[in-house]
């Protein structure tokens, strides 16, 4: 499947085989890191890749392994539990995973918005 | 001027460059917030007041509870039932009688924040909670006084100073929604270790030097022992700290 992931304030959203090219402006993300060093997609706001396979675990899978290709340390799966990492909440269309047939095995179809949120921590 | 008693009593850290007795007077002349005296909060308190800094004021609004005592360790046994800044009050003077130590027994709102803050060099977040950070965020921007907040979950931390007019504030990334973070539980070390932290922050900050998480988050992960930082950014559209928000008001 094509994804264009636009990093917004403190998150990534990830529109899935897109109808048209996505143009969500100029960059407004709080951490840089989201458009990693990506000329292309710090100018036009949108990361634009390919990943093998339908499912979520694919998409978070492989959008991890670009960041970490130019050494962006984020796992958004923890490979200790192979389930979301403790630092993310992943939704599909507004709606966690976890209350998703499938979850993570879900299979993504045209048209869906994933979104990645980094969580802070507010306990003391 | 050090008397002798605190050259003998700082003589370790009046020892390291850059900080001498010039940095020791700065921390005495110092006052120091910690709102909310939870996990974080006795932490960076029993630091800071070790350190020497002057005046330290401890708010909270709760009492000590058994379940309190996996982290909070200026609370034992003995003090169930007590007001928290009423026992840390008593305990932090005990280790530096040099520091005055002024608890205020309060939550803290956006009716009472200004008039509790005021006048501090820094205020250290020893909150559990989104919301009362917010309003601490928000009154410590307009009061141009930087706000070291640190957060945890479980085996997780963060970390961010923030410095009015320089850096991204909480609201920058939080403006005003709620967010699953808080109630997850918490093992001890993992306060100590962020609020040890922030103390450091509060003590770079007040001496001069330049404090290392302006504009930066740092993320701990317990599991794996392992420290991320990276750098954010200031939300331009903020509806505390960005200047066209600051222009509208004055409109």
């Amino acid at each position: 499947m094509r994804v264009a992931i636009v990093p917004r304030m403190v998150e990534l959203r990830v529109m899935v085989n897109p109808t048209g090219e996505v143009t969500w402006g100029p960059p407004s993300a709080i951490s840089p890191w989201m458009y990693a060093p990506w000329r292309d997609a710090q100018r036009k706001g949108v990361i634009e890749m390919e990943v093998e396979g339908e499912t979520l675990r694919a998409l978070l899978t492989q959008v991890s392994d670009r960041y970490k290709q130019v050494n962006v340390d984020f796992d958004p799966i923890d490979p200790r539990t192979n389930d979301v990492d403790f630092d993310y909440d992943v939704l599909i269309n507004g709606k966690n995973y976890e209350v998703v047939p499938y979850g993570l095995g879900v299979k993504l179809t045209d048209g869906d918005e994933v979104q990645i949120k980094m969580v802070w921590r507010w306990d003391g | 001027m050090l008397d002798r008693s605190e050259l003998i009593r700082y003589n370790r850290q009046l020892a390291i460059p850059d900080f001498g007795e010039e940095g020791q007077e700065k921390l005495k002349s110092s006052h120091v917030i910690i709102a909310g005296m939870g996990g974080l909060g006795c932490a960076s308190a029993t630091y800071l007041t070790a350190a020497g800094v002057g005046r330290v004021t401890i708010v909270d609004f709760d009492s000590v509870e058994l379940s309190d005592l996996n982290r909070q360790i200026l609370y034992w046994e003995e003090d169930i039932g007590e007001k928290k800044v009423v026992v840390a009050q008593r305990k932090l003077s005990k280790l530096n009688p040099a520091v005055e130590i002024i608890p205020i027994f309060a939550k803290l709102t956006e009716e009472n924040v200004f008039s509790i803050i005021d006048g501090a060099r820094v205020v250290v977040d020893g909150l559990d909670n989104l919301a009362t950070r917010l309003v601490v965020n928000s009154a410590c921007v307009k009061h141009k006084i930087p706000y070291v907040y640190g957060g945890v979950s479980r085996l997780r931390g963060m970390l961010t100073t923030i410095i009015p007019g320089k850096t991204p504030c909480l609201a920058c990334v939080y403006p005003k929604r709620s967010q699953r973070g808080g109630g997850l539980g918490i093992l001890g070390v993992v306060p100590a270790l962020i609020a040890n932290l922030q103390a450091l922050e509060t003590i770079k900050l007040i001496i001069g030097h330049s404090p290392s998480l302006a504009g930066r988050l740092l993320l701990f992960n317990g599991e794996e022992l392992g420290f991320r930082v990276y750098g954010i950014n200031k939300n331009e559209s903020c509806e505390v700290c960005s200047q066209a928000s600051g222009l509208e008001k004055a409109q």
